[in-house]
């Protein structure tokens, strides 16, 4: 700026800076419209820019990956080929990738329909509990929200581990034969496990913003339906579920972001037991790929898929956030 | 309101990107200091090599030494000594190897380079291998580290697995060390009856998981995990003579073993300082592991021994799997000659003998007479004379990341059939290492 008006003084002779007091009204108005306009922008700015840094350039560059044939060879400098959608192509042809991708989706569906349920109960629970208690399990829930998810599921290991857990003890003593019984050896109770933890870390903030949601309703509105003659299943039923229904949908949007893409307790209960091949979920499948056998392209095409499938599944919620807006 | 609080966070998301970013300036900032010296590399004044080593096989008093011996040679030059772990080794050296900021020597464990001398990551030490012992090289690292015709991983040590045992368990169970492998087996299954009260009790400790230990009894029978035929590898593990050695693995699992069907062996040492282990195939220095005083149990010391794994007949040993390391230059280094000399220091009589003396197999053949220390040593020394190797390919650690070979296991540990289980482990090995 001032290189500039040293530089061409003539410029500054030429246009005067003019004093406030001389600008006509309508131009006045006309700057701080102009203002009003570009202050969200200015304002928005440094989050854009630190989402199109932090996720922008990996989306590119996983996409560039995915398009490409790249592995360690690559990696130490050698050009990388384009091949089109050649690891498309591969991946969605292998009929493992198919069967992955099933069973993400049902653990997906499982986890968040009893993320959703057990939310919801302790909400109501939540509501109903007189002060002491509801401060006994609202820190109960929250600390199990606090826990780190590699921590939690190293924990819930051990619980369950075949020869020294806590579960097959507890069992044993109450009558059961679980004597070193393997909780993770068969792909189903490896992922009845999972589903413990995974729902077990979900839950606290669904209960959390469901009860929130719940004090929103008024109080009247219920006496008055109390007083029609409604009992409690139809008060909740008719007047609480309704207006929780956007809270609702969008929970379970983002327990359906966050269940599809779980990677954390499946890796480390991999690697406590199981049989890896029977229970990979895709987030686990792109990481063994690109990281573990060096195959950065097709795991980048794996991770494109489930992009894809996320970006699906965020319309949704965000459709549902515009039309909330509205209201 | 709301733009309010999304800017206020866009600000807080700068400010820690900021952070970020300049803390990692900060961590970089000791090599870029050097940069300015590389045009005088004549001199190499005041050049640094950076030196990774990983996990414990290397003690401290080694690193001293060789860095005395380099200093003697290079008094201007600086080692800077940086001791990572082995878990997370390949992602840690693939990102480190590629950069610019990368370490100028390497030790790679020998199942992995081959993957880095195809990449190009590794700097060719051909011409070089007489300088670093040539034929007195362990053949079997030296193949670990030759890819394509080209030298470039420079043998370090090695290490072969034993059998680690409790001699007051055998003795009560009127036991002496087995002769024979199928000797072995039944020991195992006895011990295991001896002390049936207790479900968790091992004669033989064989987690599902735990692929290694399966290797000697498929080599012992003739089997192999893969071959190559003509440029193409197949699976081998439903041959015949596999299958022999996959279904004495599995009389072990169902009969000797109380270890975890799908467990690793990552938590042996817990299990032995419990009491519920007779015998424990593993590396040598698993004893100490487990009289560590942090977590082990220093009271069992002395009833514990270690014998090498018999073979088919009497005062014959079991091809065991020779794990190890190599050296290696990488291809990034900006100071080659001077991270070669260092290596040369490494693999020098003075530096290996010492490796010898604490028990540890040495790279160079002439010192294997020296192999001295304990009982595991000496077993060890033993055991690494039948040694075998993993499918010689640039491949194969995919083939470990892939998990084929442990599923393959623990489906069989849970009763799959065997045959089935071997074929389908087969076609995904066949694959990988196909590319």
């Amino acid at each position: 700026m001032v290189m500039q008006l040293t530089e061409n003084p003539g410029a500054a002779v030429a246009a005067p800076p003019p004093s406030p007091g001389r600008i006509p009204p309508s131009r006045r108005s006309l700057i701080r419209r102009g203002r009003r306009i570009a202050t969200p922008y200015v304002l928005i700015a440094p989050a854009v820019a630190v989402l199109v840094l932090m996720l922008g350039y990996p989306l590119v560059r996983l996409l560039m990956f995915s398009l490409q044939e790249f592995g360690l060879r690559q990696q130490f400098g050698a050009p990388a080929r384009f091949v089109g959608l050649h690891n498309f192509g591969r991946i969605l042809s292998d009929s493992y990738f198919w069967d992955v991708l099933w069973r993400t989706i049902g653990f997906c569906a499982v986890n968040v329909a009893l993320t959703m349920t057990i939310g919801l109960l302790l909400a109501l629970l939540l509501r109903h509990l007189g002060r002491p208690m509801r401060l006994l399990v609202s820190t109960g829930l929250l600390l199990a929200w606090a826990m780190p998810a590699l921590t939690a599921t190293v924990v819930w290991q051990w619980l369950f581990d075949a020869q020294y857990g806590f579960v097959n003890w507890l069992l044993t003593r109450l009558g059961g034969d679980y004597e070193g019984h393997a909780w993770l050896s068969r792909p189903l109770s490896f992922f009845m496990v999972a589903t413990v933890i995974v729902v077990w870390m979900g839950v606290p903030f669904v209960a959390f913003t469901l009860y929130a949601g719940m004090t929103q309703v008024p109080r009247d509105l219920l006496e008055a339906a109390a007083i029609d003659g409604a009992g409690p299943w139809s008060r909740f039923r008719y007047v609480v579920l309704p207006m929780l229904t956007p809270i609702l949908m969008i929970l379970t949007a983002l327990s359906v972001l966050w269940d599809f893409r779980v990677f954390t307790q499946i890796y480390v209960l991999q690697r406590a037991g199981g049989i890896n091949r029977d229970t990979n979920l895709l987030g686990v499948y792109a990481y063994r790929i690109s990281i573990g056998a060096n195959r950065f392209d097709i795991g980048a095409a794996v991770a494109i898929v489930m992009v894809l499938i996320t970006v699906l599944l965020t319309l949704v919620y965000l459709r549902q956030m515009v039309r909330q807006e509205e209201l | 309101m709301k733009l309010n609080k999304l800017a206020a966070l866009g600000l807080v998301g700068a400010v820690v990107l900021a952070a970020c970013g300049s803390t990692s300036k900060d961590s970089t900032g000791g090599t870029t200091k050097e940069t300015p010296a590389s045009p005088a590399s004549t001199t190499n004044q005041g050049a640094t090599i950076r030196l990774w080593l990983n996990g414990a096989d290397t003690k401290q008093e080694l690193v001293d030494y060789a860095i005395a011996e380099f200093k003697k040679q290079h008094p201007n030059v600086d080692v800077k000594f940086e001791r990572q772990q082995w878990t997370g080794i390949v992602e840690k050296l693939t990102t480190a190897l590629s950069s610019n900021d990368s370490p100028d020597v390497v030790e790679l464990g020998n199942t992995q380079a081959q993957a880095f001398e195809a990449a190009g990551a590794l700097e060719d030490l051909t011409a070089k291998k007489a300088e670093v012992g040539g034929d007195d090289l362990l053949q079997s690292l030296v193949e670990a580290g030759t890819y394509d015709g080209k030298f470039y991983g420079v043998p370090y040590y090695a290490g072969a697995r034993v059998v680690v045992y409790r001699k007051d368990l055998l003795q009560q169970a009127g036991l002496q060390i087995p002769k024979t492998l199928d000797e072995f087996v039944k020991d195992g299954i006895t011990l295991k009856q001896k002390n049936a009260s207790n479900p968790n009790f091992s004669g033989i400790y064989f987690p599902g998981k735990y692929w290694f230990a399966s290797l000697p009894f498929i080599w012992q029978s003739g089997g192999d995990i893969a071959s190559k035929q003509g440029d193409q590898w197949k699976g081998e593990l439903a041959s015949d003579a596999s299958l022999k050695g996959l279904a004495t693995v599995k009389t072990i699992m169902d009969k000797a073993s109380g270890a975890p069907k799908d467990g690793d062996e990552s938590k042996d040492y817990v299990s032995f300082c419990k009491g519920e282990i007779a015998m424990l195939m593993a590396p040598g220095w698993k004893i100490g592991q487990i009289v560590n005083p942090q977590d082990g149990c220093p009271a069992m010391a002395d009833k514990i021994g270690a014998f090498a794994l018999p073979g088919g007949t009497a005062g014959t040993t079991a091809p065991v799997f020779l794990g190890g390391s190599n050296l290696a230059v990488s291809a990034k280094s900006k100071h080659q000659d001077l991270a070669f000399d260092l290596v040369k220091i490494m693999v020098s009589p003075g530096y290996q003998q010492k490796f010898a003396a604490a028990g540890t197999i040495p790279a160079l053949k002439s010192l294997l007479g020296q192999v001295g220390g304990d009982e595991a040593a000496k077993a060890q020394a033993e055991a690494a004379k039948n040694s075998r190797f993993t499918p010689e390919s640039e491949n194969w650690a995919a083939v470990e990341a892939s998990t084929v070979l442990p599923d393959m296991l623990v489906a069989i540990a849970q009763g799959g059939d065997v045959k089935a289980e071997a074929a389908k482990a087969d076609s995904a090995i066949a694959n990988t290492l196909n590319g």
